[in-house]
């Protein structure tokens, strides 16, 4: 008897600010819903062990998608892509997440994110309180200068390897090592979108100034951060955190910057607790 | 007691050139750099994935492609078996801690892997500060 797996993958077709995409997602799971998004070059797999988790999927419809130009999801179909430089935008990018969970009709879904994910969490917990229940910034803060570098994509290298290579040191060295170096394929399959991504990361996503203007009472923010990440450190979340009235920091022990794909199992402990606050305000 | 570089090179040599990870994917590693850890430094020579020569006494006009510097303290911290934070890797510690990255970075980029898996047998070897 082959071993199958619960997880179920769709696709589902958005329109996004005049861009039509195919979007393809993951999904596992009943009841509360709770969204997820990979991180800046990647795609939903990074969260493969979290949909596969019985644990949280008896109690929470896990639904990872790719988004467009990452994994399975296209660059729009109805434009001529190559002709433009691809820089994500944050107008956009929350723009594509609550069409997609608009297509999917979902109820006040639970908005989890790494990394830029992290920080478009923080980007619709201001923006769009009343749609989500809740939001989970993971490896995030109110703004990650220095990481839109043309390294990224540069001719004379193999840029699928200094994506996948140049993240390396972002994960923490006692993760395990078979998890650490599927982290590292992944990352080598998103380089050509990788900066562009990092447009957002680094230079569009600047909320200095706004963060007291977050309303945890309408849209709860939990926020999470490795202690091996040197890109967003736990002090700059932690930071960020403190500014957000009612704000909530957690510190993960030994774990870097992409905890749901190096090293789920522990990433699973605090996320738990991330949950179970949700829970007590909801 | 601290490892003499003359001893460092060859334990280095030995672990580099027998490494599996490397050796399944280096084919073209070839590039030479410079350690400086304040009182050793060395230009280690790679060739087509193997090491070709390790200078332990490098004369000022001696080349490289790219030089890593840092402190004593923090290359210590690299060679620990489980770094601490910030001292796990090329980029945390430029990024975090006193490392600097000079020279000709894209030969670095385009040998990344390779040098990334070798920076991190460190953590057997050792280093000699």
């Amino acid at each position: 008897m082959a071993k199958q797996s619960p997880v179920v993958g769709r696709y589902v077709t958005i329109d996004v600010d005049g861009c039509e995409y195919k979007v393809f997602y993951l999904r596992n799971g009943s009841g509360v819903p709770l969204v997820c998004q990979h991180t800046a070059g990647c795609h939903n797999h990074q969260w493969m062990g979290l949909l596969e988790d019985p644990d949280i999927t008896a109690n929470y419809d896990v639904i990872a998608y790719d988004l467009a130009r990452h994994g399975k999801s296209d660059p729009p179909h109805n434009r001529e892509w190559w002709k433009e430089e691809y820089l994500l935008t944050a107008e956009h990018f929350m723009n594509f997440i609550t069409a997609f969970c608009e297509a999917l009709e979902l109820d006040r879904p639970i908005f989890m994110g790494s990394s830029f994910g992290g920080n478009v969490a923080l980007q619709l917990a201001l923006h769009h309180p009343d749609k989500f229940r809740a939001v989970i910034p993971v490896e995030a803060a109110e703004h990650a200068p220095g990481f839109f570098l043309d390294l990224w994509r540069h001719p004379h290298a193999n840029a699928a390897q200094v994506c996948g290579s140049g993240v390396w040191d972002l994960m923490a060295p006692q993760s395990p090592e078979q998890d650490r170096w599927q982290t590292w394929h992944y990352y080598t399959q998103g380089a050509e979108v990788f900066k562009g991504d990092l447009h957002f990361y680094s230079i569009d996503h600047d909320m200095r100034g706004q963060l007291g203007n977050i309303d945890t009472r309408r849209c709860p923010v939990i926020m999470m951060t490795g202690t091996y990440d040197y890109l967003t450190p736990p002090e700059a979340t932690e930071a960020t955190a403190r500014q957000i009235p009612g704000g909530i920091y957690i510190e993960m022990e030994d774990i870097g910057h992409f905890p749901m794909s190096e090293n789920y199992p522990l990433f699973a402990v605090y996320l738990k607790e991330a949950l179970r606050i949700i829970e007590s305000k909801s | 007691m601290v490892m003499s570089v003359r001893d460092w090179a060859t334990r280095f040599s030995e672990a580099s050139d027998r490494d599996q990870t490397i050796g399944a994917m280096a084919k073209y590693f070839t590039c030479t750099y410079l350690w400086d850890m304040g009182t050793a430094k060395v230009i280690v020579e790679m060739i087509d994935g193997k090491v070709y020569r390790i200078n332990v006494d490098p004369a000022p006009m001696d080349a490289y492609d790219f030089a890593l510097r840092a402190s004593p303290q923090t290359w210590r911290e690299f060679a620990r078996p489980i770094p601490a934070p910030m001292f796990h890797g090329i980029w945390s510690a430029s990024f975090r801690r006193d490392l600097k990255i000079e020279g000709n970075t894209l030969a670095l980029m385009q040998n990344l892997r390779n040098f990334t898996v070798q920076f991190e047998l460190l953590r057997k070897v050792g280093v000699p500060v």
